[in-house]
């Protein structure tokens, strides 16, 4: 066996790579850009049926700019490339920007390195709520939005709201409260759901694919009725990076550095939570980049919320539209094993790489 | 503190879930062919019962631009006859076949088996997923594809938002394939064709139902899969329908929705023969004998056990009557049935892409 060898080498590369990294931000956010920027050039350009690179081109600069270089490609191709690449790689891109950032601010908020985008509850009633959705038998559609969009999107944040109010009435500190209230709401959810599975039928398929979440229904209206709910709300979520951080020191030292705790901490989970139902209700529910880019980014760029939350946006767009392209690629498996399977390994070797102590 | 995401929670639901769907695909190759011994959820077609008790008339030949109401209460506009046509179903690959429109059958469903041709035509949906794009890669004209979720509703939706015309099935009952054969006719200008077909199974499950009407009607337990739960035909539906029609009073579910039934049930419900669904995936008589529980069974006790082509029985396309057939053969094993020829053209596909009519 030769990894203990290999082991050998790739640890100073990997330490110095980090080290880099670290000192300078900078390079690595403009790096990030790079790889995002590649990532939807392949995710454009590979699919299911082959289209030659100089008409992918040729097409885009047609539909985007207005130009004709003179290309000449099927209509099928046009598209292939502009009706359902595009969309679809643009889509990966924002949930994986908005999943990253509410996953990084639900973390810092709780103050807990297992939460993710849906650990207040959004996940099962965003299930749920699809659930009863694929269930209702009438079809109306609004921007291509049915009834299960819609469903998941109100109930993943009828859950959190029901959850924050709960806790607050509780002799438990918010926290605490908090974590405990999004355990126990989201596991009689989860029981509503399994029933709602139960009694199914045949529709039990669709809520299986809502469960494991992609990006195969994805078209410009979807796109353009949630983008700017995910996005504007992770922009305003890294304008209050400042809050973030005073959350990471404890409550009690936020308040003390001048940080209206009650507020703060009800807009942030509010924008995370709005964050995290608009991506769910586009995707589905696409597991582990939520959970673990943002702890990536932290290993590297340390806990400064300022860089974590940018970089985080970046990594998660990057991983998604890649993740979404192997899947495609590999005949349509769900995104959320590919994302799993490329970044676990990832995230175990930079554990066991870092040098500095971790913290949240 | 280590505190569970609510997502691991969630992922041993779906997991279950893939359990479930595992169980229904290794032994209930219905679920494969579109559901058909599935429960009617409300969003069933209401006029295919009443359409096919209408007489069969011949209508005139279906001119483009066409409009059809499918299956799913969709609209259909067809500007010109389909010359590039997808079916994502095994049941819909059949009828075009059938009514002689296989040849321009451009891709299909990867379970799609019958006929031999289709093996060499690219498949572009899976289980669990359809591929759009190679369907628009193909300059696909119409998309006939399986309702009540047999595939996919995101990618139907998307299909139609991308202009390409989708026509979606989904037969509850007997009654229902027939409709549903007739509508492809219509769709892809062979309904002509469509019609001979349909007139001539009627005749055939007319003539199974005649030669069995007289007969005592044994209870009759369809076995779909029993590797782990025992999965039988729901109350109601397509199967419980075709057992019927072949002379059997059906042991069903009790309930619409489920599709298992507990062996305590099974047992109290005595079925005097059992139908091995399962029979393709290795079941066999000898091995229901030996299960525990099963031997109280008057089925168990005579041996009437009878083994079947699941694909052909359960499968709501073309070779419906002869799965009737099968099913009233095993399960009135001296039963004399009268001949039943060769359903219209689908042993030599006739070429007539105008739709004129047939002889």
């Amino acid at each position: 066996m030769a990894t203990r060898a290999e082991a050998g080498l790739v640890q100073p590369v990997v330490a110095g790579w980090l080290d880099r990294a670290r000192s300078r931000p900078g390079l690595l956010f403009a790096g990030l850009v790079v790889v995002l920027s590649a990532a939807l050039v392949l995710g454009v350009g590979f699919g299911t049926v082959s289209i030659a690179p100089v008409d992918t081109l040729g097409i885009l600069v047609h539909r985007l700019l207005g130009l004709n270089l003179g290309g000449h490609w099927t209509a099928a191709a046009e598209t292939i490339v502009f009706e359902i690449r595009l969309p679809r790689v643009l889509s990966a891109m924002v949930v994986g920007v908005g999943l990253s950032v509410a996953g990084a601010t639900f973390q810092g908020l709780l103050r807990n390195p297992l939460a993710d985008p849906y650990v207040l509850g959004t996940a099962s009633g965003a299930a749920l709520g699809a659930a009863i959705g694929i269930l209702i038998p009438i079809r109306i559609a609004l921007f291509e939005f049915g009834l299960v969009q819609l469903f998941a999107f109100i109930g993943a944040l009828l859950a959190v709201g029901v959850v924050y109010r709960i806790s607050r009435t509780g002799a438990l500190s918010p926290l605490t409260g908090l974590l405990l209230t999004g355990y126990a709401v989201g596991s009689l959810l989860a029981a509503g759901l399994a029933l709602t599975m139960y009694v199914s039928g045949t529709n039990l398929r669709q809520i299986f694919f809502f469960l494991l979440g992609g990006f195969d229904g994805s078209s410009w209206l979807q796109l353009a009725g949630t983008a700017p709910l995910i996005l504007g709300g992770s922009v305003l979520i890294m304008l209050r990076a400042g809050p973030l951080n005073g959350f990471l020191l404890g409550e009690e030292t936020a308040g003390n550095l001048g940080v209206d705790v009650r507020r703060e901490r009800v807009i942030l989970l509010g924008l995370g939570s709005l964050v995290t139902a608009a991506a769910v209700s586009v995707a589905g529910l696409v597991g582990f980049v939520g959970l673990v880019v943002p702890h990536l980014v932290r290993l590297v760029v340390g806990p400064n919320a300022r860089r974590v939350l940018p970089i985080s946006a970046l990594l998660g767009a990057s991983l998604m539209v890649g993740a979404d392209l192997l899947a495609r690629v590999l005949g349509e498996i769900p995104v959320g094993v590919v994302t799993a399977v490329i970044g676990a390994p990832f995230f175990l070797v930079l554990l066991r790489q870092t040098r500095s102590a971790y913290e949240l | 503190m280590s505190r569970r995401p609510t997502l691991s929670r969630l992922g041993s639901l779906a997991a279950a879930a893939a359990m479930i769907l595992a169980a229904c695909s290794t032994g209930a190759s219905s679920s494969f062919t579109y559901g058909p011994s599935l429960p009617v959820p409300s969003a069933a077609p209401g006029g295919s019962k009443a359409a096919s008790l209408a007489p069969v008339s011949p209508s005139p030949a279906a001119t483009f631009p066409l409009t059809l109401t499918d299956d799913a209460h969709g609209v259909v506009v067809l500007p010109k006859q389909p010359r590039h046509i997808v079916s994502l179903t095994p049941a819909t690959t059949e009828t075009l076949f059938a009514i002689g429109a296989g040849d321009r059958l451009v891709a299909d469903g990867d379970f799609d088996d019958y006929p031999a041709e289709v093996k060499d035509l690219p498949h572009v949906a899976t289980y669990s997923s359809v591929d759009v794009e190679k369907i628009v890669g193909l300059g696909a004209d119409l998309v006939i594809a399986g309702g009540n979720g047999f595939n996919k509703p995101d990618a139907i939706s998307r299909l139609k938002g991308l202009g390409i015309p989708v026509l979606v099935v989904y037969a509850p009952d007997v009654a229902g394939v027939l409709s549903d054969i007739r509508l492809i006719g219509d769709a892809v200008g062979n309904g002509s064709q469509a019609r001979a077909l349909t007139t001539s199974m009627q005749a055939g499950i007319d003539s199974v139902k005649a030669a069995t009407a007289g007969l005592p009607q044994p209870r009759t337990f369809y076995e779909i899969d029993a590797t782990k739960d025992i999965y039988g035909p729901a109350p109601d539906s397509f199967l419980a329908q075709e057992i019927q029609y072949a002379g059997g009073n059906p042991i069903t579910t009790g309930d619409p929705a489920i599709f298992s039934i507990p062996l305590e049930k099974l047992v109290a419900a005595d079925p005097q023969v059992i139908v091995l669904g399962d029979s393709a995936y290795g079941m066999t008589a000898a091995v229901v004998a030996a299960r525990p529980g099963w031997k109280t069974m008057t089925a168990v006790r005579s041996g009437a056990i009878e083994p079947i082509d699941d694909l052909v029985v359960s499968r709501p396309g073309p070779r419906l009557v002869e799965g009737l057939r099968l099913l009233a053969m095993a399960i009135h094993p001296d039963l004399v049935l009268p001949p039943y020829g060769s359903p219209g053209p689908s042993a030599s596909p006739v070429a007539s892409p105008s739709g004129s009519a047939l002889p």
